[in-house]
């Protein structure tokens, strides 16, 4: 077998999700779940869930890798549960009735401003440079024009009243 | 231990004449054009194309959940260091953390060689 840092993609895919034990260049062993194996400098990323603890995750740098073994393989389960550590946490699904409310309070909160702004089905117009879609928060907005941007933004970020929860 | 120290020495910066990457990193030589083997098919290289982007964006995420949290670092010789994460280069060949803990004190702001550090852990 090639050493670790030599071997393709391919063959770090096949130790994505598995339990497994790597061994390092000083005998040290560690142990867990492998979320990846980067490309550019061939480095473990490891993550054990431990009871009662908050998960731990250790980077085991390519260059100290001697050997990986595979104790136990993972799930579709384990997997999701890896993935969802690391990804953002985009679950918060909004019923129609809520949306078109902070759409209209939005709306609303844009005009009061003096912001020309039209709906145009889901989304909301401004000026006809800047399109605010679903679920009309800081990180919906997009325009090309930086300066508009920033400063319709900074109009969404103050509205006033419960739009203080962040969604991204 | 909390006591700051003063800077003993400053890193070395980015090289002033270049256009930003390095002719002789590892990565670039790894990766050079000439070195591929020019036998493997399109479609291979399209597959394991998208296999390195996959792995390399898992690997991204996790450096961006380890900015600012409390890192151990593991380097050669049994030292644990402890540092809040900031940054690595493209190439994960530095690191850059604050309030490193040493025993000479806590030096705010420090490059670590990824050469030097064997694995690093946090918890989430």
């Amino acid at each position: 077998m090639l050493q670790w840092s030599d071997r393709s993609p391919q063959q770090w895919r096949e130790f994505v999700n598995q339990e497994v034990c790597v061994t390092a260049r000083d005998q040290q062993r560690f142990e867990g779940r492998v979320f990846t194996v980067d490309p550019v400098s061939a480095s473990v990323v490891l993550v054990s869930f431990l009871e009662h603890e908050c998960p731990s995750v250790k980077v085991i740098l390519g260059h100290a890798v001697t050997d990986v073994q595979i104790l136990a393989s993972g799930t579709e389960e384990t997997e999701r549960r890896m993935k969802s550590l690391f990804l953002p946490d985009r679950t918060q699904v909004l019923s129609k009735e809520e949306l078109k409310s902070r759409r209209e309070n939005l709306h609303l909160w844009l005009e009061k401003n003096r912001v020309p702004v039209t709906e145009d089905g889901d989304v909301l117009r401004v000026a006809s440079v800047l399109t605010i879609s679903a679920p009309y928060g800081t990180g919906d907005c997009s325009c090309a024009n930086e300066i508009i941007l920033a400063r319709v933004q900074s109009l969404v970020e103050s509205i006033p009243g419960t739009e203080h929860t962040s969604l991204s | 231990m909390k006591t700051p120290v003063s800077v003993l020495r400053l890193p070395r910066g980015p090289d002033p004449n270049s256009r930003g990457f390095d002719p002789n990193s590892p990565r670039f030589i790894a990766l050079c054009p000439t070195t591929l083997s020019s036998s493997s098919s399109g479609r291979a290289d399209e597959e394991e194309q998208r296999l390195r982007s996959d792995l390399r964006e898992r690997f991204l995420r996790t450096l961006l959940s380890m900015t600012d949290k409390q890192v151990e670092f593991n380097m050669h010789e049994k030292v644990r260091v402890r540092a809040r994460f900031g940054a690595s280069d493209i190439d994960v060949l530095n690191f850059q953390v604050s309030d490193l803990e040493t025993p000479l004190g806590v030096q705010r702001e420090a490059l670590l060689r990824s050469q030097d550090v064997i694995s690093c852990s946090f918890e989430l």
